[in-house]
This record gives structure tokens, sequence and C-alpha cells, in this order.
């Protein structure tokens, strides 16, 4: 394992600049992953560290040393692909042995043991002489992880290595995957759409919007935190509700439409026109009258455990995840209320 | 290394035979075909323009390709829908008898139809037996012989191209089609015919040019009398050893094909942007 | 109950299908009788039955040289056509080359082409240049012909090839070599194969370049065959028919059990 360093990042494909000017750096051991929506650079930025894209200004270092000019065969790196990539005419085994075979790692037989020890990592030592086309998605994409992790690479790049997977072969993998970084301390740059799989996996988030970093800090510090409009947007399922702050009898208040008001704590310190990010599951719901903003369900979606409103308040809609021990029709009349202490005044 | 390179090394063997050994005679008969003892001429053009003869056999190669193209989508788009139907077993099969033709030999098929349809053989027996000709029929030498012996031999080529396209079509617009009133012929009217087009015309292009420049067949199954533009330009190749006019008339001949082409390939070309 | 398909539409298909099979296939069986006939007329069906026509095929001087110059051929083709249409497939596959489509286009431009056209070409163009014809101009043409296959077969399994899996090798630390040999040519094998078969297939059964670029003593079997119709055909030229169909049977086998027939037609 090693540390990562991108100075100035830029690339350009044609006339389109896709990264501009990214600087980040990940420390020997590492899970770091890059989040953002599609379009934003992160895919890009992963093929960068890979190799598989050149840079149109900035460095790339790996372990010291700088390899901005090099191919990804020259790099001490291994990735795995969106679409597993696993090679159809060879064994899963021979899957497993080709980084192997490729780099020139070891004997015939230290080959074969280490084969065999990223199979057992990944629980397929039973499959090891089938075809990938004879193995499930899950299977083949734990085929894909053991070739990256047998050749013990300096970094391990993984691109929406779980997008392809169905919600409970997805939550599975991940907890494998926090299992073997555990395990085997590889600094690991991870790219994902998904905020939950970044939260869940990361000892970092790097959030990545229009080839720029927007934000970055553990998962706890930007999910309480978010900065931007972007990045809440991002982490967990929020409101966006304009208000103008002003200064009430007992500390800031903010006016939202219909002149309702919503009390802020003490430490707010902007006035004027803001925006507030009020979380789905920090609003409650309670019949009218139990204090609270007044408001009126629109719409309520089942989901099992608990149940998902849209509520409409202070002219604007907002949306609640509100457990089903009690539970409000279509219509009904409702307060509204949070946590004061839970409400966020962000930017943009 | 760079990437550029090992493809243009992938690329150039290839490129190199085809440069010198197809283009390069090509543009050696374009330039043989305006050819003369003094210099550039086109008195071979003329020659063959003028000679109502040579625009006889010109016009019996265009008509005889027309009729051969139309007879083959007719027998070709019932049979691409059938093969586009059925099992994927039974599909198996029906490819086999479409592509065995084609992989044989011209002058073995052709063989067999001048068994066949010559004075003794199978089609004539079976008429005159029916009473419908007289004793001395044969169906060899005359333009029909050209005609049949041709479907065969061109049938696979239209078959396999709606076939392509056919097999993209989602069956359940035909379903639709039944669900909204359609009878079964009238949903293959209203939803296969119109859908298949592109392959019924790029099949028809095929069989067109396939048909105009063939002269195996027509040699053998229409005589020396009747002569398509191919047979008259292989006649003077080998026999009158006329090679300026030779190349004129195939110059003729790849020309009259391109007129057909033409609308078709600017016609894809701007629906494909 | 409703019947998706009315019984008459069935019956009229099946009808049909005999029909059109009774077309296509119908000379190939006439062939093949006229083969075994007894007597030294042609007719169908064959008045007696008889091998003898295969006996005399396998003795006559002029069948078996022309025979070995079209397998000569064709054997030369084969390894020229698959190597370079193989090699052109692998790089129109990558598109990284300028003008890719085109490039594609002029791959495929000698089954656009009318052979004769082609053919007069050719030997105007040796003649001019070299004299008379010889194996070397047939093993040419063929060989151009059948690129166009080549590339299409090739073409059309990498098509469906994990483009990722290059890239996915070079992360594994391929060289350039290496991901030739391990990830390029294993995945290009059944189109290569098959391309192979069907170079070996056309340029064997290949007739009209063949027509044009002979001389004396360089004839394929095709030509011979044609002398033969144009002029005085006995049973024999049956025989060696049947035995080329019987070659371009096996070939259709092989193929179907490469790539399967079925990727073929509806490509």
């Amino acid at each position: 394992m090693a540390d990562v360093r991108l100075a100035s990042i830029r690339k350009s494909f044609g006339t389109v600049e896709v990264l501009r000017g990214v600087s980040l750096s990940l420390a020997s051991g590492e899970f770091v992953s890059l989040l953002g929506g599609s379009g934003c650079g992160k895919t890009t930025l992963l093929r960068i560290v890979a190799g598989l894209e050149s840079v149109t200004s900035g460095s790339v270092e790996i372990d010291g040393r700088d390899v901005t000019g090099l191919p990804p065969e020259k790099r001490d790196i291994a990735m795995m692909f969106q679409s597993y990539a696993l090679l159809p005419h060879l064994s899963v085994a021979e899957n497993v042995r080709f980084p192997l075979r490729m780099r020139r790692i070891g004997s015939r037989e230290e080959q074969h043991e280490k084969v065999r020890a990223a199979l057992e990592t990944v629980q397929l030592g039973h499959l090891a002489d089938r075809r990938p086309r004879q193995l499930s998605g899950g299977q083949q994409q734990r085929v894909a992880l053991a070739r990256a992790i047998v050749s013990n690479p300096n970094v391990l790049l993984l691109d929406e290595p779980l997008s392809n997977l169905d919600a409970r072969l997805r939550e599975d993998m991940q907890v494998e995957l926090i299992e073997i970084h555990r395990r085997l301390g590889l600094t690991t740059l991870f790219v994902t759409h998904d905020q939950e799989e970044a939260l869940s996996l990361s000892d970092r988030i790097i959030l990545v919007n229009a080839g720029l970093i927007e934000q970055e800090g553990s998962p706890a510090e930007i999910y309480a935190r978010p900065a931007t409009q972007y990045a809440s947007s991002f982490l967990g399922a929020a409101n966006l509700v304009p208000a103008m702050i002003r200064e009430g009898e007992a500390g800031p208040v903010a006016l939202l439409g219909d002149g309702q008001r919503l009390a802020l704590p003490a430490g707010i310190a902007e006035r004027g026109a803001a925006t507030l990010m009020l979380r789905q599951e920090d609003l409650m719901l309670a019949p009218r009258g139990a204090g609270g903003l007044e408001a009126q369900v629109v719409t309520r979606v089942y989901l099992g455990a608990r149940s998902r409103y849209v509520v409409e308040a202070a002219g604007i809609r907002v949306r609640v995840l509100s457990g089903n021990d009690r539970v409000f029709e279509r219509g009904a009349a409702v307060s509204l209320a949070i946590d004061p202490g839970r409400i966020r005044v962000i930017e943009g | 290394m760079s990437d550029r390179t090992e493809n243009l090394l992938l690329a150039v063997p290839g490129l190199a035979l085809l440069s010198l050994a197809f283009f390069l005679p090509i543009g050696k008969m374009l330039v043989l075909s305006v050819s003369g003892p003094d210099g550039p001429t086109l008195e071979h053009f003329a020659r063959f323009l003028g000679d109502p003869f040579y625009l006889g056999i010109l016009w019996r190669t265009v008509r005889l390709s027309v009729v051969i193209t139309l007879v083959s989508a007719l027998i070709g788009f019932p049979l691409a829908y059938i093969m586009a139907r059925v099992g994927p077993r039974l599909r198996l099969w029906l490819v086999v008898m479409v592509v065995l033709p084609l992989m044989t030999s011209v002058v073995v098929r052709t063989f067999g139809w001048m068994v066949v349809l010559s004075r003794n053989g199978l089609v004539p027996d079976t008429l005159r037996d029916l009473g419908l000709v007289g004793r001395t029929f044969s169906l060899m030498q005359t333009e029909a012989a050209i005609v049949i012996g041709m479907v065969q031999v061109l049938l696979p080529f239209m078959t396999l191209s709606i076939l392509g396209v056919i097999g993209r079509i989602d069956g359940r617009l035909e379903e639709a089609a039944r669900t909204m009133g359609c009878g079964f012929l009238g949903a293959v009217r209203t939803v296969v015919l119109p859908l298949s087009l592109p392959g019924i015309v790029a099949g028809s292009l095929l069989v067109f040019t396939l048909s105009a420049s063939s002269f195996v067949t027509p040699n053998l199954l229409g005589g020396a009398r009747i002569q398509v533009l191919a047979a008259s330009i292989y006649k003077s190749v080998t026999q009158t050893l006329d090679w300026p006019f030779a190349a004129a008339q195939a110059i003729v001949l790849f020309a009259g094909i391109l007129l057909v082409l033409a609308p078709y390939v600017r016609m894809t070309a701007r629906r494909h942007g | 109950m409703v019947r998706a398909v009315p019984i008459w539409v069935r019956i009229a298909a099946v009808v049909f299908v005999g029909l059109a099979a009774l077309l296509l296939l119908g000379p190939l069986v006439v062939v093949i009788g006229v083969s075994v006939s007894e007597s030294q007329f042609i007719a169908f069906p064959p008045a007696g039955l008889s091998l003898r026509w295969y006996r005399e095929v396998l003795s006559s001087g002029a069948y078996l040289s022309s025979a070995a110059i079209s397998l000569q051929v064709a054997l030369l083709v084969t390894v020229s056509a698959t190597l370079v249409g193989g090699a052109a497939a692998i790089a129109l596959n990558r598109r990284r080359l300028p003008g890719s489509e085109a490039l594609a286009t002029v791959f495929l431009s000698p089954l656009v082409l009318p052979t004769i056209i082609y053919a007069i070409g050719m030997l105007m163009l040796w003649s001019a240049l070299f004299g008379t014809v010889s194996v070397v101009t047939l093993w040419l043409s063929h060989t151009v012909i059948a690129v166009p296959y080549v590339v299409r077969t090739t073409l059309a399994v990498l098509a469906e090839a994990d483009p990722f899996l290059e890239e996915a090798a070079r992360t594994m630390g391929a060289s350039r070599i290496q991901r030739l040999l391990f990830v390029v040519m294993p995945q290009c094998l059944p189109g290569l194969a098959a391309g192979a078969f069907f170079a070996f297939n056309i340029s064997f059964d290949e007739a009209v370049l063949s027509l044009f670029l002979r001389r004396p003593g360089l004839t394929t079997l095709p030509v011979q065959i044609y002398g033969q119709l144009e002029f005085s055909p006995d049973p024999s030229v049956a025989a060696v028919s049947t035995i080329m169909i019987g070659l371009t049977i096996l070939m259709i086998v092989v193929i179907d059990r490469i790539l399967g027939l079925n990727r073929i037609a509806s490509a």
C-alpha cells in the first residue's frame, strides 16, 4: 500500500474541461470515496490515477513516485470495473492469476497460492474452475474483487463496482468490502454516486461537482455539515427551504413564505435571505394544534417500516419520513415541527 | 509505440492489399476504357451506346435484373418472415436451406438447372405430361431460364437481408396491431412490411447489382443467342480481345449500378445524419 | 379460443416453405442424382445407379490437376485473408483510427463491386505489368474478395465483446503484445476461424475471377466444370459437383459449430 497525491489536475476532452484543477491526497491505507452525480468528473479522476486517461496538466504521485506519464501497466495499481471485465475465455482461477502472470509476480506455485488465498477471501474457492459466464452477477463481482487484490497493489481503484447489483447483494458486498479493507489495509479510491455507499465504506469522502472538489471530510462531518446545496442534496434526503432570517426575541428566527416562523438555534449567525436544510427524517408530524407549522398532508407513500409524506406548509412542499406508529391520511391537517438544533443553514 | 501506431500497423497490410490489388486494377480499367491508338478517346463508349445491338443487350440486362429482383423480393419477404417467426431449431434448418445454395459454387448450381430445364429435364417433362406444351419444348436458352436460375442464386441474399431487419422488429408490435382489430395478414401488411422496408430495399439493391453483373448463369442457361452485358464483356475479353471496349462496357455496367444505388445511399445517409 | 396465427396461414406457410426448399435445393439434389447415374446421358431421375463417374473423376488428369490448383490457391488464400482481414478487423474495432467509418467501407468494398468488373481490371493490370497470369494472380485476387468476409465475421465477434477488457488488462499489467496475445486474440478466435472457413469456401468455389485469370495449365476446378458445361457435359461433371457440394456442407457444419449460423445470418 502507498499514498497517492494528485496536484492541480486539469483534464479536457477536446474543448470540454472535465476536471478544472483538482488536488487531493490519500494516506497509505485510507479508503476514500469520490462522490458526485454523473458527469461531475469523478470517474475521469479515477481513470487518471489508473493511467487510463492522460492529464492535460497536473501531476500524479503514487508512493512518492511521479507516475504522471506512465501507462497503467507500469503503475502498481489494480482496478475493479463496473462491468467486472472478466476474461470470458479463462476460468475463474486463471482470471485471478492474470495480473500475477502479466506483472510476473512470483513462481507458478506462489501464484497458485496467492490465487487460492484471494478466492478464499471472497469465499469463492469452490468455483475456481468455472467460467465467468457460469456465475451469477454477484459471484462475477467477487471474482473481479479477488483479481484486484491478488497482486497486493499500491492502490486499489474501484469504479462504481456495486451499481449493477440488486439491493440485497449490494448490502452484502458493502459489508465484504469493509471487511477486506480492514484485513488488507489497501489504499483504496472508490467512485460512486450513491451517498449511502460512500457513507458506509469510507474513511473520507471527497465530493466532486463539475470538475472541482466541492467538499471533503469524514462521513460524519459531511453528513452533519454539508456546505452547499449540492452537498446537501447528495447526502441525506433533505428539503431546501428559502427563508428570511431575522432577529427574534429569543434568538434568530426564520420567516417562511406565509409568515410562519421557525425557531433557529442561537449559534446561527447568518441574517437575511438564506436557504434552510431540513432533513426528511428530522421533521416530525403531529395532529394539528400540537405546535409547530400548520400544514396539510398531500400524499403518503407506504414504505413498510415508515412512510414518506409530501406535506404542504407555508406555501411550500416538503418531504417527511415518519414512522408508522401514527399514520396520517391524505388531506389531513397536521402540524410540522423540527428540533431547531437539526436545522442547517446553507449557502448557494 | 502508441495506440495509433499499433492500429496503423494492423490496418496497413489490408490497406496495401486493397490499394494495390483492388483499387489499382479498377483504375487501370478506367484508363483503358478511354484509351485509343491516338490518346484518350470516348470512341468505345460511343460505339457501345450508338449500336442498337449493344443497347439491346443493356436493355435486356436491366429488364431481366428488374424481374429477378421483383421475384426475389416477392418470395424473399414471406420466406424471411416465416423464418423470423418460427422457433430457433426450425429456423436453423431454414437458414441452412438458404445458406447452402449460397455457398455452393455457381457452376454447380447452374448445372442443376441445366438438367432440370433442358428438353429431357424434369420441368418440361412435367409440363408436357400436363399437356401444356409441345414435344420439343425446352426451357433452356430462354430468358425464363435465366430468371429462374438467377432467382435461386440470389434469393438467399434477399432473404438474409430482410431476415436481419425483421429479426429486429419487436413481435409485440404485431400483437398490438391484432389487439387493435387487425387480422393476421393486416398486421403483417401494416406493421411488418413498412418496418422491413430497409431490408427489402437493401436486398433489392444487392440482388439487382448481382443480377446485372452476373455472367455464368445467364451464359449457361441463356446460351449464345441471349446475351447479357457481362457475357458481352467476357466475349470482348476472351474472344475478340478488344480490351478497351470490354473496359468501356464494364464502366457502363458499373455506372448503371451506381445510378440505381445512388438515390438509396443518399436516402440512408440523410436518415443517419 | 384465439389462435394467433390462423390455420390457413400455417398451411400456406408450410406449402410455401416446401416450394422454396424445392427452388433452393432442387438443383443440388438433381446434381447429386445425376452423379450416380449409370448412363452417359444426363437425365434426372437417373436411369440406373452406378458410381462409375466418381471413378472417372478421381482418375481424370484434367479434374485432378484443376482440383489441385483450386486447393493450393484456397489454402494460400485462407492464410492470407485470415491474417490480413483479422488484423484489419482488430484495428477497425478499436475505432481509434481517423476516419474509421470510411475505412470500414473501404475494407468491405470488394463485396459491393461486381466481381466481373474487378476481374477484368485485374487481368488488364496484371497483363500490363507482369504478362501472363499465374497462381499468384489468383491468390491475390481471391484474397481481395475473401478479406471482407473475414473482416465481417471477426468484427461481429469483437463487437459483442466487452470493450473494457483491454483496459482491464492494462490495469493488470499487460503490455501491448501481451494484450494482443492474451486478450484480443482469444476474443477474435471464433470470428477468425469462421472467416477462415468462409475464405476457403469462397476461393475454392470461385468461378468468375478464375475464368478471366486463366491460361492453359492454370485452370481451377470450377473453371474446368464450366468448360465441360459449355461443350459436352457427361455425368462426370455431376460427380465433381457433388464432391464440391459435400465440401460446402462440411464447411457449413464447421462454421455453425464455431460461430453459429444464426448469428451470421443476422449479421
